[in-house]
């Protein structure tokens, strides 16, 4: 007579924590690294590098439109094709480059000031998906993701048996530990 | 069942990833009924809480969230927010200088003496003008729209 055999719980739950745990790493990792980068929003712009150069002006306001925008272009020695103008008030003019450039002049500081925007390289894709900006498919997938961390996080809770179980005091005040923090921020 | 759920993940990525030339945001906006901005700015009042769409060149872009966009008027010195909450959509600073249209719901921020005191001080340090703010004694309405759909051209 052979003995009747069962699932092997304690088996199945290491296991399933161990792939879905490699599974989750990537994500893991854009989360993290986007989560430190936004914030910190009110220190650095996390999804674009902004370059700034300034330049003091000689002429007015009474110029024409493109005798200042030659001149502008001189001044920065700018070679791209200007997309659009706009006078924000009769002392505030500003120049928008094809390229992404924005070039904002103010005739009461008689100051010119250049700035070319580009893309933070890996933080803008990284911050993307983070917020959800790409939506739709995404949706469903980060909510697949959240699913996962919980499965993570409860299964953890039957990883070890013996004294460093999270059942037993040894190791268990880290788990009260870590729900105290946001407790905390929570109800103070 | 774990390549496929592999392939899932690379495909989710790639899609997400990829930016078009144009970019649309929310609802299709409908340009056949687009309004002068400058019509708008002109009698506020009459629009708000009203569904209106609008064009005008992006002069403006928040830079920490890209959560409004400011488009230029028809009429000089005048300018348009259009404002979403913090990631319902996310304005690309790159956009500034392109073409936009934008459907959405104009809305009144009604500021008391004091807020429209602070505003018009801000307001004058940063286009490098003297206000007199005392003289300030009573307070002001924005006007900015928010937005079911938005989109930027190429």
């Amino acid at each position: 007579m052979t003995k009747k055999r069962g699932i092997k719980w304690f088996r199945l739950n290491r296991e399933l924590h161990r792939d879905i745990g490699y599974f989750c790493i990537g994500l893991t990792v854009v989360f993290a690294v986007s989560g430190i980068a936004l914030n910190h929003v009110n220190d650095w712009n996390p999804n674009y590098v902004v370059e700034r150069i300034e330049r003091d002006i000689d002429f007015t306001n009474k110029l024409s439109d493109k005798v200042v925008n030659q001149k502008l272009l001189g001044l920065f020695v700018i070679d791209e094709p200007i997309k659009a103008t706009y006078w924000e008030s009769p002392k505030v003019y500003k120049i928008f480059f094809d390229a992404g450039g924005t070039l904002s002049v103010n005739f009461v500081h008689q100051q010119a000031i250049f700035e070319h925007v580009r893309p933070r390289a890996v933080f803008k894709q990284f911050n993307r998906l983070h917020l959800n900006e790409a939506k739709k498919g995404w949706i469903v997938f980060s909510d697949i993701y959240a699913g996962l961390l919980l499965f993570l996080s409860i299964s953890a809770l039957f990883m070890v048996k013996g004294k460093y179980s999270p059942w037993r005091f040894r190791r268990g005040w880290l788990v009260i530990l870590g729900a105290l923090v946001p407790a905390v921020y929570i109800f103070l | 069942m774990r390549k496929n759920l592999m392939v899932l993940f690379v495909i989710l990525s790639i899609t997400s990833w990829v930016e078009a030339t144009e970019i649309k945001f929310g609802e299709v906006v409908d340009a056949k009924d687009t309004m002068k901005i400058s019509t708008l700015l002109a009698s506020p009042n009459d629009y708000v809480e009203k569904k209106v769409t609008v064009a005008g060149t992006i002069v403006g872009v928040c830079q920490k969230r890209g959560c409004w966009m400011n488009l230029a008027s028809d009429a000089k010195f005048e300018k348009l927010r259009i404002k979403v909450r913090d990631g319902d959509m996310v304005f690309p600073m790159s956009a500034k200088g392109r073409q936009a249209l934008a459907t959405g719901v104009v809305k009144e921020i009604k500021l008391d003496v004091e807020q429209t005191r602070r505003y018009k001080s801000y307001l004058a340090k940063r286009l490098g003008e003297k206000t007199d703010i005392e003289s300030i004694t009573s307070g002001m309405s924005l006007y900015q729209i928010s937005p079911t759909g938005v989109t930027i051209l190429d």
